[in-house]
């Protein structure tokens, strides 16, 4: 799927802009706050309707202005276009895929894939176990609608399970604890499924890291994503291993009124040539790391989802030294569609650009192609 | 907005309703305000009927005029079989296909601690007194395919399992004479991660 076009009305700085795009790569070039990362957050909102960074709609629009709207043509088989329009006087924004309005967000879902890389990966891998399951659940998400399904349940089963601990902790009826027991067993059921769900995908999801951290990193280091279920990796025993530890830990649940067992405290350990990451690793490694796992994500959806997903990368040369820069932008080749903010213009001397790439500059939300 | 308040009032207890917003309130409001007295007269009748005349059937919870229900009572229905729903307009559901003969047990709900539901509040225990009888062989667990509706059929099954009879549920998966093409991706993925050996 390429991103051939998109115009922006009132979008933060940018009053009115629009853009034809390379099919190849767009490096949009400028220095700070002069409206770049807002291009990436328009192609985002396109994509998913929502922000990219979780703000809410309101502060994306222009000041003093009443209405944002913002239009993407893609080209997949078809010519699709996508359109949103926020309005200030309703708080509300409405979508349409090819001029008809749809009122679900997740009728967007698949539609336009997109794969982000930005500032805060930084903690899918410095973060707590919590980032890094949002990130492997998304990922998983966007490939499955039944993982996401189950997820939800789980998600709803855990909030009924400790409304149930917390009603223990006051009266220990016999009546209360055999339906105590029956959410353990809902519980275990859809744990299982989830946790088979992320061990499979995740034997799968190593390779794509495994090839794209090699692309961008020279040399013997190899990366690993670990994941352990209680100590077991074999999703034949998971739903045994689970069952037998949370008896074993039933009296500590029923003290704390925790939910202590299940995935939703999984962690995924990530490893560089057999050390830990998170541990050992350089300021450097982390970064690579999070763009190998970006690329992965990019490479895992374009195959499984058989549509090239649109791929954003904000600001993400600043750190990297030339050696790696120049791999990257080698390695985006092979992406296809890419769209790249850098605040540097000389740092783009050294980059392989080519005769399809585009170079957009910003500046104060008024755009020029150099 | 200076609305007459006897109007006002109406609107006010038809957007109580479910489904019924402001708009539509007022729209049925001035409707009731157009018709003759003795459409009226109808229409509240009607509506206290259903509070004075309906109550709930003493053995299933169904609903009923008289103290048990018209399945209860009759003499065609197969006294060996109970089918346990969440609500009274489950047992509408079933009935409407004509393919069930058994009784009807209603148990008001499932569990769901979040909105106060526990076993105390649902008709459990009457429903363990009357799979208890001798008559009684078998037990269908007909509730939503959902996670309260799935654990409430889990905890069922442990209640009733030392009563020895027969306790069955319905399968879930895909819809009868449905395209498998147009079903959603969940449920697909859902029906083949159950699927069953033939």
């Amino acid at each position: 799927m390429i991103l051939n076009n998109i115009e922006l009305t009132n979008f933060r700085l940018h009053i009115n802009t629009v853009l034809n795009f390379s099919d190849k790569l767009n490096y949009i070039v400028g220095g700070n706050g002069q409206g770049k990362t807002t291009i990436l957050e328009a192609i985002y909102y396109l994509c998913t309707t929502k922000n990219l960074n979780q703000s809410p709609d309101s502060e994306a629009l222009t000041f003093n202005e009443s209405y944002f709207e913002l239009t993407g043509k893609f080209k997949d088989l078809t010519e699709e276009k996508s359109r949103l329009v926020y309005s200030v006087e309703t708080n509300k924004k409405t979508c349409f895929i090819n001029e008809k309005q749809f009122y679900k967000a997740s009728l967007i879902i698949g539609k336009f894939p997109v794969v982000t890389l930005t500032q805060s990966d930084h903690s899918i891998t410095f973060g707590s176990p919590a980032d890094r399951r949002k990130f492997i659940d998304s990922v998983i998400s966007q490939s499955s609608e039944t993982y996401l399904k189950i997820l939800l349940d789980y998600n709803k089963t855990l909030r009924q399970r400790s409304s149930l601990l917390s009603l223990l902790k006051e009266s220990r009826e016999k009546s209360l604890f055999d339906e105590f027991d029956a959410w353990t067993e809902t519980l275990i059921k859809t744990g299982a499924e989830i946790v088979k769900h992320r061990i499979n995908f995740l034997n799968e999801f190593s390779e794509y890291v495994k090839n794209s951290f090699v692309k961008i990193m020279e040399g013997s280091e190899s990366p690993e994503i670990e994941y352990y279920f209680l100590g077991d990796n074999k999703t034949d025993k998971v739903e045994e291993n689970f069952r037998r530890e949370i008896k074993n830990r039933r009296n500590d649940e029923l003290i704390r009124a925790t939910n202590l067992v299940g995935p939703h405290r999984d962690d995924f350990v990530f490893k560089i040539s057999g050390f830990e990451l998170r541990k050992y690793g350089s300021q450097g490694q982390h970064k690579t790391f999070q763009i190998a796992l970006r690329f992965g994500e990019f490479f895992f959806l374009k195959d499984v989802l058989g549509k090239t997903p649109v791929f954003l990368m904000d600001d993400i040369f600043g750190e990297l030294d030339t050696y790696r820069s120049q791999k990257i932008s080698g390695y985006l080749r092979e992406v296809g569609q890419a769209f790249i903010t850098m605040t540097d213009f000389n740092n783009i001397e050294s980059l392989h650009i080519s005769e399809k790439d585009k170079i957009i500059k910003v500046e104060k939300g008024a755009v020029a192609y150099a | 907005m200076n609305i007459i308040e006897p109007l006002q009032i109406a609107i006010e207890e038809l957007s109580k309703l479910p489904t019924i917003g402001r708009k539509t309130a007022q729209r049925l409001a001035l409707y009731i305000l157009k018709s003759d007295k003795d459409s009226v007269a109808n229409l509240i009748k009607a509506v206290t009927d259903l509070k004075e005349k309906i109550k709930f059937c003493s053995v299933c919870f169904n609903l009923s005029v008289d103290d048990t229900c018209e399945v209860c009572k009759s003499p065609k229905r197969d006294k060996s079989i109970i089918c346990v729903v969440e609500e009274a307009s489950d047992v509408i559901a079933i009935e409407s296909t004509n393919e069930y003969k058994g009784l009807y047990h209603v148990l008001g709900g499932v569990l769901s601690p979040l909105s106060g539901k526990g076993v105390e509040s649902l008709k459990i225990a009457e429903l363990v007194l009357r799979v208890n009888e001798p008559d009684v062989k078998e037990i269908v667990l007909a509730l939503n395919p959902d996670t309260e509706g799935e654990t409430t059929s889990l905890y069922l099954t442990r209640r009733l399992k030392p009563l020895n009879k027969r306790i069955t549920r319905l399968p879930t998966g895909l819809p009868l004479g449905g395209d498998l093409e147009f079903t959603d991706h969940a449920t697909v993925g859902r029906a083949i991660l159950n699927r069953i050996e033939l």
